[in-house]
Protein backbone atom coordinates (compact mmCIF):
# COMPACT_ATOMS: atom_id res chain seq x y z
CA UNK A 1 0.00 0.00 0.00
CA UNK A 2 1.14 3.49 -0.82
CA UNK A 3 1.75 5.88 2.04
CA UNK A 4 -0.65 8.79 1.74
CA UNK A 5 1.47 11.09 3.85
CA UNK A 6 5.04 11.05 2.61
CA UNK A 7 7.84 13.58 2.65
CA UNK A 8 6.83 14.91 -0.78
CA UNK A 9 3.33 15.86 0.31
CA UNK A 10 4.76 17.42 3.46
CA UNK A 11 6.94 19.67 1.30
CA UNK A 12 3.95 20.56 -0.88
CA UNK A 13 1.99 21.65 2.18
CA UNK A 14 4.92 23.68 3.52
CA UNK A 15 5.41 25.46 0.20
CA UNK A 16 1.68 26.15 -0.08
CA UNK A 17 1.58 27.60 3.44
CA UNK A 18 4.65 29.72 2.69
CA UNK A 19 3.02 31.02 -0.45
CA UNK A 20 -0.15 31.99 1.43
CA UNK A 21 1.88 33.79 4.09
CA UNK A 22 3.71 35.83 1.42
CA UNK A 23 0.37 36.74 -0.17
CA UNK A 24 -0.95 37.80 3.26
CA UNK A 25 2.11 39.97 3.89
CA UNK A 26 1.87 41.74 0.52
CA UNK A 27 -1.80 42.28 1.14
CA UNK A 28 -1.13 43.75 4.60
CA UNK A 29 1.57 45.99 3.11
CA UNK A 30 -0.80 47.31 0.45
CA UNK A 31 -3.37 47.93 3.14
CA UNK A 32 -0.88 49.95 5.20
CA UNK A 33 0.32 51.96 2.19
CA UNK A 34 -3.24 52.87 1.18
CA UNK A 35 -3.98 53.86 4.80
CA UNK A 36 -6.62 51.17 5.29
CA UNK A 37 -8.58 52.25 2.21
CA UNK A 38 -8.04 48.67 1.11
CA UNK A 39 -8.88 46.48 4.10
CA UNK A 40 -6.19 44.18 5.45
CA UNK A 41 -6.39 40.40 5.87
CA UNK A 42 -7.59 40.50 9.49
CA UNK A 43 -10.36 42.98 8.76
CA UNK A 44 -11.44 40.89 5.79
CA UNK A 45 -11.33 37.73 7.86
CA UNK A 46 -14.00 39.14 10.23
CA UNK A 47 -16.34 39.85 7.33
CA UNK A 48 -15.50 36.50 5.80
CA UNK A 49 -16.50 34.59 8.93
CA UNK A 50 -19.76 36.52 9.01
CA UNK A 51 -20.47 35.67 5.39
CA UNK A 52 -19.80 31.98 5.92
CA UNK A 53 -21.97 31.61 9.02
CA UNK A 54 -25.10 31.78 6.85
CA UNK A 55 -23.90 31.16 3.28
CA UNK A 56 -27.29 30.08 1.91
CA UNK A 57 -29.73 32.74 3.17
CA UNK A 58 -32.12 34.25 0.65
CA UNK A 59 -33.76 37.62 1.34
CA UNK A 60 -35.19 38.35 -2.08
CA UNK A 61 -33.51 38.94 -5.44
CA UNK A 62 -30.87 41.45 -4.31
CA UNK A 63 -29.80 39.90 -1.04
CA UNK A 64 -28.58 36.32 -1.19
CA UNK A 65 -25.91 34.37 0.69
CA UNK A 66 -22.46 33.86 -0.83
CA UNK A 67 -23.14 30.11 -1.17
CA UNK A 68 -26.21 30.80 -3.29
CA UNK A 69 -24.27 33.23 -5.48
CA UNK A 70 -21.49 30.72 -5.98
CA UNK A 71 -23.94 27.95 -6.85
CA UNK A 72 -25.71 30.00 -9.50
CA UNK A 73 -22.34 30.98 -11.02
CA UNK A 74 -21.13 27.40 -11.10
CA UNK A 75 -24.40 26.29 -12.65
CA UNK A 76 -24.07 28.89 -15.44
CA UNK A 77 -20.46 27.93 -16.06
CA UNK A 78 -21.45 24.28 -16.19
CA UNK A 79 -24.22 24.92 -18.74
CA UNK A 80 -22.18 27.30 -20.90
CA UNK A 81 -19.08 25.13 -20.82
CA UNK A 82 -21.18 22.02 -21.51
CA UNK A 83 -22.83 23.53 -24.58
CA UNK A 84 -19.45 24.86 -25.75
CA UNK A 85 -17.84 21.43 -25.45
CA UNK A 86 -20.74 19.75 -27.24
CA UNK A 87 -20.09 22.08 -30.17
CA UNK A 88 -16.28 22.11 -29.96
CA UNK A 89 -15.51 18.38 -29.71
CA UNK A 90 -17.49 17.16 -32.77
CA UNK A 91 -16.38 20.17 -34.80
CA UNK A 92 -12.78 19.57 -33.73
CA UNK A 93 -13.03 15.93 -34.79
CA UNK A 94 -14.38 16.98 -38.20
CA UNK A 95 -11.66 19.61 -38.66
CA UNK A 96 -8.93 17.24 -37.51
CA UNK A 97 -10.05 14.40 -39.79
CA UNK A 98 -10.09 16.36 -43.01
CA UNK A 99 -7.56 18.83 -44.36
CA UNK A 100 -10.33 20.37 -46.44
CA UNK A 101 -12.49 21.11 -43.40
CA UNK A 102 -9.45 22.37 -41.47
CA UNK A 103 -8.61 24.91 -44.15
CA UNK A 104 -12.26 25.88 -44.50
CA UNK A 105 -12.96 26.47 -40.80
CA UNK A 106 -9.58 27.59 -39.50
CA UNK A 107 -9.93 31.27 -40.56
CA UNK A 108 -13.29 31.48 -38.75
CA UNK A 109 -11.63 30.13 -35.59
CA UNK A 110 -8.73 32.55 -35.90
CA UNK A 111 -11.03 35.55 -36.31
CA UNK A 112 -13.54 34.74 -33.58
CA UNK A 113 -11.15 33.34 -30.96
CA UNK A 114 -9.55 36.64 -29.83
CA UNK A 115 -12.90 38.45 -29.44
CA UNK A 116 -13.51 39.64 -25.87
CA UNK A 117 -16.48 38.08 -24.06
CA UNK A 118 -17.86 41.55 -23.36
CA UNK A 119 -18.11 42.25 -27.08
CA UNK A 120 -20.38 39.24 -27.49
CA UNK A 121 -22.73 40.29 -24.70
CA UNK A 122 -25.02 42.64 -26.68
CA UNK A 123 -25.43 39.99 -29.38
CA UNK A 124 -26.40 37.50 -26.67
CA UNK A 125 -28.95 39.94 -25.26
CA UNK A 126 -30.40 40.45 -28.71
CA UNK A 127 -30.59 36.74 -29.42
CA UNK A 128 -31.96 35.54 -26.09
CA UNK A 129 -33.89 38.65 -24.96
CA UNK A 130 -32.69 37.88 -21.43
CA UNK A 131 -29.57 38.51 -19.40
CA UNK A 132 -29.36 34.92 -18.15
CA UNK A 133 -29.28 33.54 -21.69
CA UNK A 134 -26.73 36.14 -22.73
CA UNK A 135 -24.36 35.18 -19.91
CA UNK A 136 -24.46 31.52 -20.89
CA UNK A 137 -24.03 32.52 -24.53
CA UNK A 138 -20.81 34.44 -23.87
CA UNK A 139 -19.42 31.59 -21.76
CA UNK A 140 -20.19 29.15 -24.54
CA UNK A 141 -18.70 31.20 -27.33
CA UNK A 142 -15.51 32.19 -25.52
CA UNK A 143 -14.77 28.85 -23.85
CA UNK A 144 -15.18 26.58 -26.85
CA UNK A 145 -11.98 27.61 -28.68
CA UNK A 146 -9.30 25.80 -26.64
CA UNK A 147 -11.32 22.57 -26.78
CA UNK A 148 -11.90 23.00 -30.51
CA UNK A 149 -8.25 23.71 -31.29
CA UNK A 150 -6.87 20.94 -29.07
CA UNK A 151 -9.37 18.38 -30.36
CA UNK A 152 -8.59 19.16 -33.99
CA UNK A 153 -4.87 19.04 -33.24
CA UNK A 154 -5.22 15.68 -31.46
CA UNK A 155 -7.26 14.14 -34.25
CA UNK A 156 -5.00 15.46 -37.02
CA UNK A 157 -1.90 14.03 -35.31
CA UNK A 158 -3.07 10.39 -35.14
CA UNK A 159 0.01 8.40 -36.28
CA UNK A 160 -0.18 6.60 -39.62
CA UNK A 161 0.58 3.33 -37.79
CA UNK A 162 -2.67 3.49 -35.86
CA UNK A 163 -4.62 4.42 -38.98
CA UNK A 164 -3.02 1.48 -40.80
CA UNK A 165 -4.29 -0.92 -38.14
CA UNK A 166 -7.82 0.29 -38.81
CA UNK A 167 -7.30 -0.07 -42.56
CA UNK A 168 -5.58 -3.46 -42.48
CA UNK A 169 -8.15 -5.11 -40.24
CA UNK A 170 -11.13 -3.43 -41.87
CA UNK A 171 -12.41 -1.40 -38.92
CA UNK A 172 -15.83 0.13 -39.53
CA UNK A 173 -16.21 3.93 -39.29
CA UNK A 174 -17.71 3.55 -35.81
CA UNK A 175 -14.96 1.21 -34.64
CA UNK A 176 -12.31 3.58 -35.99
CA UNK A 177 -13.96 6.43 -34.09
CA UNK A 178 -14.34 4.60 -30.78
CA UNK A 179 -11.19 2.46 -30.77
CA UNK A 180 -8.61 4.66 -32.51
CA UNK A 181 -9.64 8.28 -33.02
CA UNK A 182 -11.21 9.06 -29.63
CA UNK A 183 -8.75 7.12 -27.44
CA UNK A 184 -5.80 8.72 -29.21
CA UNK A 185 -7.16 12.27 -29.03
CA UNK A 186 -8.71 12.02 -25.56
CA UNK A 187 -5.66 13.42 -23.69
CA UNK A 188 -5.63 16.37 -26.12
CA UNK A 189 -9.38 16.87 -25.74
CA UNK A 190 -9.09 16.89 -21.96
CA UNK A 191 -6.24 19.43 -22.11
CA UNK A 192 -8.55 21.58 -24.22
CA UNK A 193 -11.40 21.16 -21.74
CA UNK A 194 -9.10 22.13 -18.90
CA UNK A 195 -8.14 25.38 -20.64
CA UNK A 196 -11.77 25.97 -21.57
CA UNK A 197 -13.13 25.64 -18.05
CA UNK A 198 -10.50 28.15 -16.91
CA UNK A 199 -11.72 30.64 -19.50
CA UNK A 200 -15.36 29.95 -18.65
CA UNK A 201 -14.68 30.70 -15.00
CA UNK A 202 -12.92 33.97 -15.89
CA UNK A 203 -15.73 35.03 -18.18
CA UNK A 204 -18.53 34.32 -15.69
CA UNK A 205 -17.50 37.21 -13.42
CA UNK A 206 -17.53 39.74 -16.26
CA UNK A 207 -20.77 38.30 -17.59
CA UNK A 208 -22.57 38.49 -14.27
CA UNK A 209 -21.36 42.04 -13.63
CA UNK A 210 -23.14 43.02 -16.84
CA UNK A 211 -26.21 40.86 -16.45
CA UNK A 212 -26.87 41.35 -12.73
CA UNK A 213 -29.40 39.33 -10.77
CA UNK A 214 -27.27 36.67 -9.12
CA UNK A 215 -23.88 35.01 -9.14
CA UNK A 216 -20.42 35.77 -7.84
CA UNK A 217 -19.80 38.49 -10.44
CA UNK A 218 -23.02 40.21 -9.50
CA UNK A 219 -21.97 39.89 -5.83
CA UNK A 220 -18.70 41.74 -6.53
CA UNK A 221 -20.53 44.53 -8.30
CA UNK A 222 -23.23 44.72 -5.63
CA UNK A 223 -20.57 44.90 -2.88
CA UNK A 224 -18.88 47.73 -4.75
CA UNK A 225 -22.18 49.62 -4.84
CA UNK A 226 -22.55 48.95 -1.13
CA UNK A 227 -18.91 50.04 -0.64
CA UNK A 228 -17.98 46.83 1.15
CA UNK A 229 -14.43 46.24 0.00
CA UNK A 230 -14.02 43.37 2.45
CA UNK A 231 -16.75 41.46 0.65
CA UNK A 232 -15.06 42.11 -2.70
CA UNK A 233 -11.78 40.76 -1.35
CA UNK A 234 -13.52 37.66 0.02
CA UNK A 235 -15.18 37.18 -3.37
CA UNK A 236 -11.81 37.48 -5.13
CA UNK A 237 -10.35 34.79 -2.88
CA UNK A 238 -13.36 32.55 -3.49
CA UNK A 239 -13.13 33.03 -7.27
CA UNK A 240 -9.42 32.16 -7.16
CA UNK A 241 -9.93 29.10 -4.99
CA UNK A 242 -12.81 27.73 -7.06
CA UNK A 243 -10.78 28.31 -10.23
CA UNK A 244 -7.91 26.36 -8.72
CA UNK A 245 -10.22 23.50 -7.70
CA UNK A 246 -11.76 23.31 -11.18
CA UNK A 247 -8.28 23.13 -12.68
CA UNK A 248 -7.21 20.42 -10.24
CA UNK A 249 -10.36 18.45 -11.06
CA UNK A 250 -9.45 18.41 -14.74
CA UNK A 251 -5.87 17.60 -13.85
CA UNK A 252 -7.13 14.44 -12.15
CA UNK A 253 -9.28 13.56 -15.17
CA UNK A 254 -6.31 14.18 -17.45
CA UNK A 255 -4.15 11.75 -15.50
CA UNK A 256 -6.89 9.14 -15.47
CA UNK A 257 -7.05 9.12 -19.27
CA UNK A 258 -3.37 9.41 -20.10
CA UNK A 259 -2.64 5.99 -21.64
CA UNK A 260 0.91 7.06 -22.50
CA UNK A 261 2.18 6.76 -18.95
CA UNK A 262 0.46 3.47 -18.18
CA UNK B 1 5.26 -31.63 -51.95
CA UNK B 2 2.22 -33.81 -52.61
CA UNK B 3 2.80 -37.00 -54.56
CA UNK B 4 0.68 -37.70 -57.61
CA UNK B 5 -2.25 -40.00 -57.19
CA UNK B 6 -3.28 -42.34 -59.99
CA UNK B 7 -6.31 -40.23 -60.85
CA UNK B 8 -4.18 -37.19 -61.13
CA UNK B 9 -1.85 -38.88 -63.58
CA UNK B 10 -4.92 -39.99 -65.50
CA UNK B 11 -6.21 -36.46 -65.80
CA UNK B 12 -2.82 -35.32 -66.99
CA UNK B 13 -3.39 -37.23 -70.18
CA UNK B 14 -6.94 -36.10 -70.77
CA UNK B 15 -6.65 -32.77 -72.47
CA UNK B 16 -4.67 -29.60 -72.41
CA UNK B 17 -7.08 -27.73 -70.17
CA UNK B 18 -7.22 -30.64 -67.82
CA UNK B 19 -3.44 -30.75 -67.84
CA UNK B 20 -3.07 -27.19 -66.72
CA UNK B 21 -5.68 -27.77 -64.03
CA UNK B 22 -3.79 -30.81 -62.82
CA UNK B 23 -0.53 -28.91 -62.73
CA UNK B 24 -2.30 -26.28 -60.71
CA UNK B 25 -3.50 -29.03 -58.40
CA UNK B 26 -0.02 -30.36 -57.94
CA UNK B 27 1.86 -27.11 -57.63
CA UNK B 28 -1.04 -25.40 -55.96
CA UNK B 29 -2.85 -22.42 -57.46
CA UNK B 30 -1.07 -19.12 -57.22
CA UNK B 31 -2.13 -17.28 -54.09
CA UNK B 32 -0.63 -14.01 -55.23
CA UNK B 33 -0.08 -12.95 -58.81
CA UNK B 34 1.83 -9.72 -59.24
CA UNK B 35 1.32 -8.69 -62.83
CA UNK B 36 3.65 -6.08 -64.28
CA UNK B 37 3.31 -3.73 -61.33
CA UNK B 38 4.79 -0.23 -61.27
CA UNK B 39 4.32 2.05 -58.26
CA UNK B 40 5.06 5.78 -58.48
CA UNK B 41 4.55 8.50 -55.90
CA UNK B 42 4.19 12.22 -56.34
CA UNK B 43 6.95 14.04 -54.50
CA UNK B 44 8.32 17.58 -54.35
CA UNK B 45 10.85 16.82 -57.08
CA UNK B 46 8.34 15.31 -59.48
CA UNK B 47 7.28 11.71 -59.75
CA UNK B 48 9.26 9.09 -57.85
CA UNK B 49 9.02 5.53 -59.13
CA UNK B 50 9.67 3.06 -56.33
CA UNK B 51 9.24 -0.23 -58.18
CA UNK B 52 8.97 -0.88 -61.89
CA UNK B 53 7.54 -3.71 -64.00
CA UNK B 54 7.53 -6.35 -61.32
CA UNK B 55 5.87 -9.68 -62.08
CA UNK B 56 5.85 -12.58 -59.66
CA UNK B 57 3.70 -15.62 -58.94
CA UNK B 58 3.52 -16.87 -55.38
CA UNK B 59 2.01 -20.31 -54.84
CA UNK B 60 -0.42 -21.23 -52.12
CA UNK B 61 1.40 -22.32 -48.98
CA UNK B 62 4.70 -20.89 -50.11
CA UNK B 63 6.95 -18.74 -47.96
CA UNK B 64 8.62 -16.00 -49.98
CA UNK B 65 11.02 -13.31 -48.76
CA UNK B 66 11.77 -9.97 -50.36
CA UNK B 67 15.31 -8.90 -49.67
CA UNK B 68 17.29 -5.85 -50.71
CA UNK B 69 19.00 -2.71 -49.49
CA UNK B 70 17.16 0.06 -47.70
CA UNK B 71 14.96 2.04 -50.04
CA UNK B 72 14.80 -0.69 -52.67
CA UNK B 73 11.02 -0.76 -52.60
CA UNK B 74 10.57 -3.97 -50.59
CA UNK B 75 7.96 -2.37 -48.40
CA UNK B 76 6.31 -0.67 -51.35
CA UNK B 77 5.92 -4.04 -53.06
CA UNK B 78 4.54 -5.48 -49.82
CA UNK B 79 2.07 -2.62 -49.41
CA UNK B 80 0.88 -3.20 -52.96
CA UNK B 81 -0.04 -6.77 -52.03
CA UNK B 82 -1.72 -5.65 -48.81
CA UNK B 83 -3.62 -2.96 -50.66
CA UNK B 84 -2.22 -0.01 -48.73
CA UNK B 85 -0.68 1.27 -51.99
CA UNK B 86 -2.39 1.18 -55.34
CA UNK B 87 -0.16 0.36 -58.31
CA UNK B 88 0.17 3.09 -60.94
CA UNK B 89 0.40 0.39 -63.54
CA UNK B 90 -0.40 -3.33 -63.55
CA UNK B 91 -2.34 -5.22 -60.90
CA UNK B 92 -2.03 -7.63 -58.03
CA UNK B 93 -4.36 -10.61 -57.80
CA UNK B 94 -4.63 -12.15 -54.35
CA UNK B 95 -6.75 -15.26 -53.75
CA UNK B 96 -8.31 -14.80 -57.19
CA UNK B 97 -9.39 -11.20 -56.69
CA UNK B 98 -7.79 -7.99 -57.90
CA UNK B 99 -6.44 -6.13 -54.87
CA UNK B 100 -8.29 -2.84 -54.45
CA UNK B 101 -7.54 -2.21 -50.78
CA UNK B 102 -6.72 -4.00 -47.55
CA UNK B 103 -8.91 -6.98 -46.75
CA UNK B 104 -9.28 -9.72 -44.14
CA UNK B 105 -7.97 -12.37 -46.57
CA UNK B 106 -4.51 -10.82 -46.09
CA UNK B 107 -3.27 -10.50 -42.51
CA UNK B 108 -0.54 -7.96 -41.91
CA UNK B 109 2.18 -7.89 -39.28
CA UNK B 110 3.72 -4.44 -39.22
CA UNK B 111 7.36 -3.63 -38.63
CA UNK B 112 6.68 -1.72 -35.42
CA UNK B 113 3.97 -4.10 -34.13
CA UNK B 114 1.28 -1.38 -34.44
CA UNK B 115 -0.70 -2.48 -31.43
CA UNK B 116 -3.15 0.08 -30.12
CA UNK B 117 -1.57 1.21 -26.83
CA UNK B 118 -4.87 1.99 -25.06
CA UNK B 119 -6.31 -1.48 -25.65
CA UNK B 120 -5.25 -4.59 -23.74
CA UNK B 121 -3.60 -7.50 -25.53
CA UNK B 122 -6.98 -9.24 -25.57
CA UNK B 123 -8.84 -6.20 -26.93
CA UNK B 124 -6.24 -5.59 -29.62
CA UNK B 125 -6.93 -9.00 -31.09
CA UNK B 126 -10.65 -8.97 -30.32
CA UNK B 127 -11.23 -5.76 -32.31
CA UNK B 128 -9.49 -7.26 -35.34
CA UNK B 129 -11.54 -10.48 -35.04
CA UNK B 130 -14.73 -8.48 -34.50
CA UNK B 131 -14.11 -6.50 -37.70
CA UNK B 132 -13.26 -9.51 -39.83
CA UNK B 133 -15.98 -11.95 -38.80
CA UNK B 134 -19.45 -10.47 -38.97
CA UNK B 135 -21.57 -13.59 -38.67
CA UNK B 136 -20.33 -15.31 -35.55
CA UNK B 137 -21.37 -14.83 -31.94
CA UNK B 138 -19.45 -12.86 -29.38
CA UNK B 139 -18.65 -16.05 -27.52
CA UNK B 140 -17.03 -17.59 -30.59
CA UNK B 141 -15.01 -14.44 -31.17
CA UNK B 142 -13.72 -14.54 -27.61
CA UNK B 143 -12.80 -18.20 -28.08
CA UNK B 144 -10.87 -17.34 -31.24
CA UNK B 145 -8.89 -14.65 -29.41
CA UNK B 146 -8.16 -17.07 -26.60
CA UNK B 147 -7.04 -19.81 -28.99
CA UNK B 148 -4.66 -17.52 -30.83
CA UNK B 149 -3.19 -16.00 -27.70
CA UNK B 150 -2.61 -19.47 -26.28
CA UNK B 151 -0.89 -20.41 -29.52
CA UNK B 152 1.76 -17.73 -28.92
CA UNK B 153 1.84 -18.49 -25.17
CA UNK B 154 0.56 -15.11 -24.12
CA UNK B 155 -2.83 -15.95 -22.66
CA UNK B 156 -1.68 -15.17 -19.13
CA UNK B 157 -0.80 -11.64 -20.31
CA UNK B 158 -4.12 -11.00 -22.08
CA UNK B 159 -5.23 -8.25 -19.69
CA UNK B 160 -2.00 -6.23 -20.04
CA UNK B 161 -1.51 -3.10 -22.07
CA UNK B 162 1.09 -3.35 -24.87
CA UNK B 163 3.29 -0.83 -23.06
CA UNK B 164 3.92 -3.45 -20.39
CA UNK B 165 5.23 -6.08 -22.82
CA UNK B 166 8.71 -6.67 -24.19
CA UNK B 167 9.42 -6.26 -27.90
CA UNK B 168 9.25 -9.99 -28.54
CA UNK B 169 5.95 -10.30 -26.72
CA UNK B 170 4.49 -7.39 -28.65
CA UNK B 171 5.52 -9.03 -31.90
CA UNK B 172 3.89 -12.28 -30.81
CA UNK B 173 0.67 -10.38 -30.11
CA UNK B 174 0.90 -8.81 -33.57
CA UNK B 175 1.40 -12.26 -35.11
CA UNK B 176 -1.47 -13.71 -33.08
CA UNK B 177 -3.64 -10.84 -34.29
CA UNK B 178 -2.76 -11.54 -37.91
CA UNK B 179 -3.43 -15.30 -37.45
CA UNK B 180 -6.68 -14.67 -35.55
CA UNK B 181 -8.44 -13.27 -38.60
CA UNK B 182 -7.43 -16.52 -40.32
CA UNK B 183 -6.12 -14.98 -43.53
CA UNK B 184 -5.09 -17.10 -46.51
CA UNK B 185 -2.10 -14.82 -46.96
CA UNK B 186 0.13 -13.50 -44.22
CA UNK B 187 2.19 -10.41 -44.95
CA UNK B 188 5.13 -9.67 -42.67
CA UNK B 189 6.90 -6.33 -43.09
CA UNK B 190 10.33 -6.66 -41.45
CA UNK B 191 8.59 -8.38 -38.57
CA UNK B 192 11.66 -9.21 -36.52
CA UNK B 193 13.80 -6.21 -37.41
CA UNK B 194 13.54 -4.58 -34.00
CA UNK B 195 14.27 -7.73 -31.99
CA UNK B 196 17.54 -8.92 -30.52
CA UNK B 197 19.21 -11.97 -32.09
CA UNK B 198 18.05 -14.49 -29.48
CA UNK B 199 14.42 -13.36 -29.49
CA UNK B 200 14.56 -13.26 -33.27
CA UNK B 201 15.62 -16.93 -33.50
CA UNK B 202 12.85 -18.12 -31.24
CA UNK B 203 10.33 -16.01 -33.14
CA UNK B 204 11.38 -17.70 -36.41
CA UNK B 205 10.62 -21.06 -34.86
CA UNK B 206 7.32 -19.79 -33.42
CA UNK B 207 6.28 -18.56 -36.85
CA UNK B 208 7.10 -21.87 -38.55
CA UNK B 209 5.30 -23.72 -35.75
CA UNK B 210 2.14 -21.71 -36.38
CA UNK B 211 2.49 -22.29 -40.11
CA UNK B 212 2.84 -26.06 -39.51
CA UNK B 213 -0.13 -26.11 -37.11
CA UNK B 214 -2.13 -24.63 -39.93
CA UNK B 215 -1.02 -27.51 -42.25
CA UNK B 216 1.26 -25.19 -44.22
CA UNK B 217 -1.72 -23.78 -46.06
CA UNK B 218 -1.09 -20.13 -45.41
CA UNK B 219 1.00 -18.25 -47.92
CA UNK B 220 3.58 -16.10 -46.18
CA UNK B 221 5.28 -13.12 -47.78
CA UNK B 222 7.98 -11.44 -45.76
CA UNK B 223 10.17 -8.36 -46.15
CA UNK B 224 13.57 -8.61 -44.54
CA UNK B 225 17.17 -7.51 -44.88
CA UNK B 226 18.52 -10.45 -42.93
CA UNK B 227 19.98 -13.15 -45.21
CA UNK B 228 20.00 -15.92 -42.56
CA UNK B 229 16.40 -15.19 -41.66
CA UNK B 230 15.35 -15.24 -45.31
CA UNK B 231 17.03 -18.61 -45.95
CA UNK B 232 15.82 -20.27 -42.77
CA UNK B 233 12.18 -19.36 -43.36
CA UNK B 234 11.62 -19.17 -47.10
CA UNK B 235 11.04 -21.41 -50.08
CA UNK B 236 12.16 -18.63 -52.39
CA UNK B 237 14.09 -15.43 -51.81
CA UNK B 238 13.36 -12.54 -54.15
CA UNK B 239 16.33 -10.17 -54.42
CA UNK B 240 15.44 -6.63 -55.47
CA UNK B 241 17.71 -4.13 -57.22
CA UNK B 242 18.49 -0.83 -55.58
CA UNK B 243 15.90 1.88 -56.13
CA UNK B 244 14.60 4.07 -57.53
CA UNK B 245 12.54 2.13 -60.06
CA UNK B 246 13.81 -1.14 -58.68
CA UNK B 247 13.10 -4.44 -60.37
CA UNK B 248 13.63 -8.07 -59.46
CA UNK B 249 17.36 -8.86 -59.65
CA UNK B 250 17.08 -12.56 -59.12
CA UNK B 251 14.88 -15.18 -57.50
CA UNK B 252 16.82 -17.70 -55.43
CA UNK B 253 15.21 -21.08 -54.67
CA UNK B 254 15.85 -22.38 -51.18
CA UNK B 255 15.50 -26.12 -51.70
CA UNK B 256 16.34 -27.12 -48.14
CA UNK B 257 14.15 -29.77 -46.64
CA UNK B 258 11.63 -28.96 -43.93
CA UNK B 259 11.49 -29.12 -41.00
CA UNK B 260 14.70 -27.16 -40.84
CA UNK B 261 16.89 -27.17 -37.79
CA UNK B 262 18.31 -23.78 -36.92
CA UNK B 263 21.53 -25.24 -35.54
CA UNK B 264 22.23 -27.88 -38.19
CA UNK B 265 21.16 -25.95 -41.23
CA UNK B 266 24.15 -23.59 -41.16
CA UNK B 267 26.51 -26.53 -41.75
CA UNK B 268 24.53 -27.77 -44.72
CA UNK B 269 26.62 -27.16 -47.89
CA UNK B 270 23.44 -26.27 -49.76
CA UNK B 271 22.72 -23.60 -47.15
CA UNK B 272 26.22 -22.18 -47.51
CA UNK B 273 25.90 -22.10 -51.26
CA UNK B 274 22.62 -20.18 -51.08
CA UNK B 275 24.03 -17.88 -48.45
CA UNK B 276 27.05 -17.06 -50.62
CA UNK B 277 24.89 -16.51 -53.65
CA UNK B 278 22.64 -14.05 -51.78
CA UNK B 279 25.61 -12.28 -50.28
CA UNK B 280 27.12 -11.85 -53.74
CA UNK B 281 23.86 -10.50 -55.07
CA UNK B 282 23.52 -7.99 -52.25
CA UNK B 283 27.08 -6.85 -51.68
CA UNK B 284 29.41 -5.75 -54.48
CA UNK B 285 32.56 -5.13 -52.50
CA UNK B 286 33.71 -7.33 -49.67
CA UNK B 287 36.74 -5.35 -48.64
CA UNK B 288 38.01 -1.83 -48.85
CA UNK B 289 39.85 -1.39 -52.13
CA UNK B 290 43.62 -1.16 -51.74
CA UNK B 291 44.94 1.89 -53.50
Amino acid sequence: MKKIFNIQSLYSILFFTGSIIILGLIWQLVSIITEKEIPGPLQTWVVCKEMFTTPFYDNGPNDKGIGNQLMSSLWRVFIGFGIGSLIAIPLGVIMGSSKFMMRLFDPIVQILRPVSPLAWFPLGLLAFKAAAGATIFIITITSLWPTLINTSFGVSSIPQDHKNVGKAFGFSKLKYLTKILIPYSLPHIITGLRLSIGIAWMVIVAGEMLSGGSGIGFFVWDSWNGLSLEKILVAILIIGTVGLLLDKLFNVVQHAFAWENK
Amino acid sequence: MKSLSLEEIQTLNDSEIETSKAIEKILGPSAIKIDNVTVSFKSKNGIYTAIKDISLDIKKGEIVSFIGHSGCGKSTLMNTISGMNTPSHGEVIANGNVVKGPGPDRGIVFQNYSLLPWLTVFQNIYEAVDSSFKNISKKEKIEMVEKNLKMVNLWEHHHKLPGHLSGGMKQRVAIARAFAINPKILLLDEPFGALDALTKSSMHIELLKLWNLDHREKTIVMVTHDIEEAIFLSDRVVVLNNGPASTIKEIVEVNLERPRNKKDIVHDPKYMEIHDKLLNLLIDKFSIADY
